[in-house]
């Protein structure tokens, strides 16, 4: 519950800044190189790679190098996490009260 | 009794049950931790609870064993609410003793209510939202989420 938590905290930074969803909607178009990314930016380079760090460490997306050009990709599991984290915990508690259920019937078969 | 808390559906689950057993028999699963380790996490993973104090400001504390390793912190608990035979809150915003802790997720009500076949059991989760804390709703957080995920979702739903 912990790790869920602290992974979608990092998502959810990630998405609280509006350059980076600005990447990240150009990422959902398809994979990009960093030059393409920071075109639309007024932003020094160095400000944009932060941006750009933050977005690999929290997991959102992923980077390669080919040559001298580092290319971009979104990291769809992630979103998946984010989107579905509520449906998640209700599989979960689901499951969990079945199994309460499951050992309460049997608890009293025992304590007779 | 039902949960005075109000439902949210975007971060609330609730879980309603009828058990055919005596509230008793659900309050003894729920309450001695012999038990409660025997239904808490799937199997073959294990519980162990190191704390269970029940009493509001108590600790509740549960270890959890994966793939047979050893075991690792699972719940960091404090219960706010315990009424005999019918109310547990426990959350995880607080630690034992009402300390705040660091990562709050989730808030639990237990009730258990009698029913004509046994024990009514339902379980309100509330949780955290993660832009309260960073404010981001008033800067038009939320409309920036909404847009993202949606093409993200469009995205995803390409590529499966």
């Amino acid at each position: 519950m912990a790790y869920y938590s602290e992974r979608l905290d990092g998502i959810f930074q990630a998405l609280a800044d509006p350059t980076r969803r600005a990447v990240l909607q150009r990422l959902s178009r398809g994979p990009a190189s960093i030059s393409e990314l920071a075109a639309p930016f007024d932003m020094a380079l160095p400000s944009f790679m932060k941006h750009i760090r933050l977005l690999e460490d929290s997991g959102c997306i992923q980077t390669r190098k080919a040559g001298r050009v580092r290319t971009c990709d979104l990291d769809r599991k992630s979103f998946v996490a984010a989107e579905g984290w509520l449906s998640t915990q209700r599989e979960l508690w689901q499951a969990r009260t079945d199994r309460l259920e499951q050992f309460v019937l049997s608890d009293r078969r025992k304590g007779k | 009794m039902m949960s005075a808390a109000a439902f949210d559906s975007a971060r609330d689950l609730q879980i309603s049950r009828v058990m055919k057993v005596p509230r008793e028999v659900v309050w003894r699963a729920w309450t001695d931790p012999a038990r409660f380790e025997q239904w808490w996490v799937p199997a073959p993973a294990k519980c162990k609870v190191q704390s269970m104090e029940l009493r509001p400001g108590g600790a509740f504390i549960t270890r959890i064993s994966e793939h047979g390793e050893e075991f690792a912190p699972h719940l960091n608990a404090c219960f706010l609410a315990v009424d005999e035979l019918r109310r547990i809150i426990f959350t995880d915003a607080l630690a034992a003793g009402w300390r705040p802790a660091q990562q709050p997720f989730m808030t639990a009500i237990i009730t258990l209510d009698d029913h004509p076949l046994g024990t009514h059991y339902a379980a309100h989760v509330m949780h955290r939202t993660w832009s309260d804390r960073d404010k981001h709703e008033e800067l038009g957080f939320f409309d920036g989420w909404g847009t993202v995920i949606g093409q993200l979702a469009n995205h995803v739903e390409d590529l499966l």
